[in-house]
């Protein structure tokens, strides 16, 4: 599917990708999975069948993750044109922030936020006035670089004309103001966020090319700090980080880089496919940067959109015999470990290489959510055809956005040894159900490239060594689920297969 | 006798918000923020109808993130949410409640489960009250708050919640009234970092002075079935400036239990004995029991002020002299008498971020002002960020840095205006809050421990 610029809203991920919440299989029958029949042969249209069942609980919306990504825009002011609700985890953002600051050694800001903070009256009369204002002082108050309107559920069933209103006050206050259209019922799964903002910054703040920068290569982050740049740099290239922890200027040149990647195509799809569509900019197909085959590919990839073919192969070298030694150690260790997953797909497909180089079994995953192909060159394919080939199958490899309750049942069907999850509401479950959990929140770099084979070999030992804890509050505390509804799902008959 | 001549307050020169409108960093939660109401209580459980994102940014925002308090016994996430797509908007989301409802009391094992609504259903229109009452007709205790994020803060719709609860889950009283027993109506769960510790404090006090106290929320609760017995309470009990007022007026009406209320929290020797012996009279307790019981607490309590003084009568010149507080009235109202009243300490500020309804505002007022007659404390009702940092930086502190009272959205502030900043407001950030007190003999040594550790760190 083309992507379209035109548009002021994007096309959601269910639209454009197929994306599902909702599944339980195997990794290798996602393989080529557009282009294979039902997956369960229940004859319908669908070439996966997503299941769904009536309980489920608190998730995440688009406009939380647009959140996340335009507060963390150095300069930028966020407008949450919505009631303050939707602006009660703020604090959380700025910790994030905060964080992603220390971590790049950036001089700590708090985020800019204002939340229209829509009421009744608001909702019979319309926002717009409301609307209006806001970005009015926002303007006058923090003097930004671009100001950013995030819509609601609410703003998007009364029907504010967001983009008119961002139109006729730009010109008045002298930067762009970018309508970002995320409200949260509009998709199930929240990396339409992401899309979101990636779909307005290029409508409103990527340039036209000016020059082609041969030496830059736009990387798609979340919040963490700049692994990328000391790897870079080795070869004479800079690394252009977009969006979190990013300055305006960094988001108008994306246009002027040589290529494009990511360590989450996930996150990174969208964006990546429409600067390759509008300006040339190429899309670079390898699979994610994780574990030495990974990471050998990635870099590979990027010597040769660069004409650095000779020292990417000395770096290649280089790396390996730096981490080598210490793998072999941590390796040893850790071999037959028996780990299970919980985080986004992308995530998952990281962590499933880094595991496999460490010898550690991978014994499930949950997703938070799977799209059936990516944006432009499908890499979700690229990308499971190598974890396929280099580290095996996975099983179960199942898709549910967050619930905690499927995370339980998942986790008392396969007993692993330990939990890795990037997702808050999970860790607690898994450690209340006393299974040493490591996080992987906040940093999202840890498993990146040859250093993060070590990163978690070391982490994984250490949570190991830690385990008391998780064992002395599994002793102390319940979970909410009946158990004679724990005990259905340990006996293969989970709740979702029967009210499918 | 003002010992220090107190220069007016500085005109308020702030870029005004429009209407009432715009808030940065956001102090409070929505209406269905009361969901923390309901994880509050043991055995309950909130069931959320509405968007996907809602139920998870309010728990953040006011569990997590605020003092890392943890969202309840169901954990952060755990909360059934009907997670409603556009299906739902176009078409309503009764259907889909029914299922989620269905499904709830099947997997999740509460005792009562409360269906709070966000903006989608309030703006579609789902009958949400049908869809509850059946449940209940079957005899589930299954109970509806109609908190529709957009009409209110999560202040006004823990009233709906506690209201909710007595109405369609306590019922009617059945049993006589227990003399000495009383429910106890005062911060707000969450919300309030220390809502923990100093529920647990409010109880040992009342139990001390020969009350059996039902605090209904929080570990010092034994939770629903407490609640059962709010018809048989003497009375009910207000410790707040506001807050609760309406529940404790619903149930006069509904039991004919008589209320006492008492605006201003318990905080330090001085307010808390004068509480005990309010409660004691109203009560109708042994005065002796009560009195025995300050003068037991006095003793250990003034042993350590007594202590303290040796720091502080030694070092007053090199201290701040001023503080200026921002936070729930409760605590706004409450921590000035301590600093004013018991430490000596001249309030320069007081910004009160709850959004108190209007009709409560003089009162407020009023309580502010008996604070000290030599200088009444005037309070500013702000609850946008820029505003009150604007109020903050305006105030004039005489001749030394001030104490800031406030929350983790005044780290930056308060290395501007060279403060020591001890967080008592929501949102708490980078720092962890278990089971510290702020009130009553106990929780107040506890904040002359923090606020003089802050300051003395720095110069140790």
């Amino acid at each position: 599917m083309a992507i379209n610029l035109k548009s002021p809203a994007v096309a959601t991920r269910e639209q454009r990708l197929g994306t599902l919440i909702g599944w339980d299989g195997e990794l290798s029958s996602l393989a080529q999975a557009d282009a294979r029949g039902c997956s369960s042969g229940c004859g319908g249209g669908q070439k996966l069948c997503e299941i769904s069942g009536p309980f489920s609980q608190s998730s995440g919306c688009a406009e939380q993750t647009v959140q996340y990504e335009a507060t963390q825009v150095r300069g930028a002011v966020l407008i949450s044109h919505s009631p303050i609700g939707c602006s009660a985890g703020m604090a959380s953002q700025n910790a994030s922030y905060r964080y992603c600051q220390i971590k790049r050694g950036q001089q700590v800001e708090d985020v800019v936020a204002l939340s229209t903070n829509l009421g009744e009256r608001d909702m019979v009369y319309g926002g717009v006035e409301p609307l209006r204002a806001a970005i009015r002082l926002a303007a006058e108050r923090h003097k930004p670089r671009v100001i950013f309107i995030s819509t609601a559920c609410s703003t998007g069933i009364i029907g504010d004309d967001v983009d008119s209103v961002a139109r006729e006050t730009q010109e008045e206050v002298g930067v762009p103001v970018v309508p970002v259209h995320c409200e949260g019922f509009r998709s199930k799964h929240w990396s339409t966020g992401f899309d979101a903002i990636q779909h307005a910054v290029l409508r409103h703040i990527v340039r036209k090319p000016t020059r082609r920068q041969a030496d830059l290569i736009n990387i798609f982050v979340l919040s963490g700090p700049d692994v990328y740049s000391p790897l870079l740099e080795q070869i004479g290239l800079r690394a252009n980080l977009v969006l979190n922890g990013c300055e305006v200027e960094n988001i108008e040149q994306l246009s002027e880089a040589a290529a494009s990647t990511s360590f989450c195509y996930s996150l990174s799809s969208y964006l990546g496919a429409a600067l390759e569509q509008e300006y040339g900019v190429i899309d670079l197909k390898s699979p994610p940067p994780y574990g030495f085959a990974g990471a050998d590919i990635w870099l590979r990839d990027i010597g040769k959109v660069t004409g650095r073919e000779a020292a990417v192969e000395t770096l290649i070298e280089r790396e390996h015999a730096r981490v080598r030694p210490r793998i072999a150690e941590l390796k040893a260790k850790l071999q037959g470990l028996r780990v299970f997953l919980g985080m986004g797909e992308g995530f998952a497909h990281g962590l499933i290489a880094v595991l496999g180089e460490l010898g550690v079994n991978v014994v499930g995953a949950l997703n938070f959510h799977h799209d059936i192909i990516y944006d432009g060159v499908d890499k979700q394919d690229i990308t499971i055809a190598h974890l396929l080939k280099h580290y095996g199958d996975v099983k179960p490899f199942s898709v549910a956005n967050g619930q905690p309750h499927r995370f339980a049942a998942l986790l008392h069907q396969v007993k692993p040894d330990l939990v890795i999850v990037r997702h808050g509401v999970l860790n607690a479950l898994s450690s209340r159900l006393g299974i040493p959990t490591m996080p992987l929140e906040g940093d999202s770099t840890l498993p990146f490239g040859y250093q993060g084979m070590i990163n978690i070999g070391e982490e994984l030992l250490s949570q190991l060594s830690q385990r008391r804890f998780h064992k002395s509050l599994a002793a102390h505390v319940r979970l909410p689920y009946r158990k004679e509804w724990l005990a259905s799902q340990t006996q293969g008959e989970p709740l979702l297969e029967r009210v499918a | 006798m003002a010992l220090q001549s107190i220069k007016a307050k500085s005109p308020r020169k702030i870029v005004a918000p429009p209407r009432n409108g715009v808030i940065e960093q956001p102090r409070y939660a929505c209406g269905i923020g009361a969901m923390q109401s309901v994880s509050a209580i043991r055995r309950a459980i909130p069931v959320t109808h509405c968007g996907p994102g809602c139920a998870v940014k309010q728990t953040r925002g006011i569990a997590h993130i605020n003092g890392y308090q943890g969202a309840g016994w169901a954990g952060s996430g755990s909360a059934p949410s009907s997670n409603l797509q556009e299906r739902e908007v176009i078409f309503g989301g009764a259907e889909r409640l029914q299922q989620l409802i269905d499904a709830s009391l099947e997997i999740i094992d509460a005792d009562a489960y409360v269906v709070l609504t966000g903006c989608i259903p309030d703006l579609v229109g789902d009958d949400v009250a049908s869809v509850v009452s059946s449940f209940r007709k079957r005899g589930a205790p299954v109970v509806l708050a109609d908190t529709g994020g957009f009409r209110t803060n999560n202040f006004v719709a823990h009233e709906t919640v506690t209201k909710a609860l007595i109405d369609q889950y306590v019922g009617d009283a059945s049993a006589p009234t227990h003399t000495g027993l009383v429910n106890v109506w005062s911060l707000l769960p969450y919300q309030n970092t220390f809502w923990r510790g100093d529920l647990t404090e409010l109880k040992r006090l009342l139990e001390g002075v020969g009350l059996e106290a039902n605090v209904l929320f929080g570990p010092a609760s034994r939770g629903l079935s407490e609640w059962k017995r709010i018809p048989q309470a003497q009375f009910n009990l207000v410790v707040s400036p506001w807050l609760g007022l309406a529940t404790a007026r619903h149930l006069e009406e509904k039991f004919g239990q008589p209320f006492l209320h008492i605006a201003e929290l318990p905080v330090g020797g001085e307010a808390t004995s004068a509480f005990l012996r309010e409660v004691g009279a109203y009560a109708g307790l042994s005065e002796r029991k009560v009195e025995d019981f300050i003068a037991a607490e006095e003793e250990i309590y003034y042993h350590y002020i007594d202590g303290f003084a040796e720091l502080y009568a030694v070092s007053t010149s090199m201290l701040p002299a001023q503080f200026a507080i921002v936070g729930d009235s409760a605590y706004a109202l409450g921590l000035t008498r301590f600093l004013s009243g018991q430490l000596g300490l001249i309030p320069a500020r007081q910004i009160v971020t709850d959004n108190p309804p209007f009709e409560h505002r003089p009162a407020i007022d009023a309580a502010f002002a008996r604070i000290d007659a030599d200088r009444p404390v005037i309070p500013d009702y702000v609850e946008d960020g820029f505003a009150i940092q604007q109020l903050l930086r305006e105030t004039d502190y005489g001749h030394k840095p001030p104490l800031l009272y406030a929350s983790g959205w005044e780290r930056a502030l308060a290395k501007e205006i060279k403060a020591t900043l001890i967080q008592v407001a929501s949102p708490t950030n980078g720092e962890v809050v278990l089971n510290r007190a702020n009130i009553g003999y106990r929780g107040a040594l506890t904040l002359i421990e923090r606020t003089y550790s802050a300051i003395m760190s720095p110069v140790s």
